[in-house]
């Protein structure tokens, strides 16, 4: 198989990690795959923020229910509100969320690629994240990447909701007319 | 009842962290994720407490708190986790009675 092609189908999201830590560069070449993620007219809204440090991975876990990883590192991904204004785009623009949608994605099969364990988060509180992080008010704090190491006892993922194959969520051409 | 310190200030911190921000982003996200959320708070709770608490407690937390991440990965059965939750009631159950008055009465 298409070596792209077994690096989407063998991601997963993985909730338990171990205490290994991740190599610089290894961070360093997710953040330039995720700059090559396709962007709504390539304006490029997002901002990413590392965290590495230990207490403030432990902090943002106490104000992060759906973190369940204790990743060595998080990586943030921010809208940044200043490059949205500068370029007149409404705030409700879907544009933004798929931005992040493609950014996460990259990071994750990057992530994968280099033999590294990942897992998004969103539950999360905003506004606790933002007084951890001191975040920028023009940043806004929109998705985690955890990464890092499988733990060798981490439990297989939550289970599908039905089985599913692309078959059942695909339609060829047109609908047939409607009576 | 004993009445033993099971938890320190930044633990019990710990914990209210997460209810609160759990109360917030519910507002935000599918209502089945409640049980979730509220089974990870008493996990924190289980793993905060349990160096620290009583044989009979710490028999109630092993047996059955260590049952609840297994649990979160099958929340798309539904049939199953509603009974996985009506297995930790009955034990929650039994347990308060061991830590009560009632305790052998019949």
């Amino acid at each position: 198989m298409n070596e792209a092609l077994r690096n989407i189908k063998t991601r997963r999201v993985v909730r338990e990690m171990s205490d290994q830590a991740v190599e610089r560069e290894q961070i360093e070449a997710i953040l330039e795959a995720a700059r090559w993620a396709p962007s709504g007219g390539n304006l490029r809204p997002n901002r990413y923020v590392v965290i590495e440090d230990a207490e403030t991975r432990r902090l943002l876990r106490l104000v992060a229910p759906g973190m369940f990883q204790r990743a060595p590192v998080l990586i943030l991904i921010c809208t940044n509100w200043q490059v949205v204004a500068q370029h007149h785009l409404p705030a409700h623009d879907r544009a933004l969320l798929i931005d992040i949608g493609t950014a996460a994605q990259t990071m994750l099969l990057a992530a994968h690629a280099l033999g590294l364990a990942s897992g998004p988060v969103t539950s999360y509180s905003k506004e606790a994240v933002r007084i951890i992080l001191n975040l920028p008010a023009h940043y806004s704090p929109e998705m985690f990447i955890c990464i890092g190491h499988k733990a060798e006892t981490a439990r297989p993922g939550m289970r599908a909701w039905q089985p599913i194959t692309w078959r059942d969520l695909t339609h060829w051409e047109r609908f047939p007319e409607r009576e | 009842m004993q009445s033993n310190w099971v938890l320190k200030e930044d633990e019990a911190i710990e914990l209210l962290a997460l209810l609160i921000t759990s109360a917030r982003i519910q507002m935000d996200e599918p209502a089945h994720y409640g049980p979730l959320r509220l089974l990870t708070a008493a996990e924190r709770l289980s793993s905060l407490i349990e160096a620290r608490s009583s044989q009979k407690a710490r028999e109630f937390l092993e047996g059955n708190i260590e049952r609840i991440p297994a649990m979160h990965m099958r929340m798309s059965d539904v049939d199953a986790y509603t009974e996985g939750l009506d297995a930790l009631c009955r034990a929650v159950a039994a347990c308060l009675l061991r830590h009560s008055s009632l305790e052998g009465e019949a």
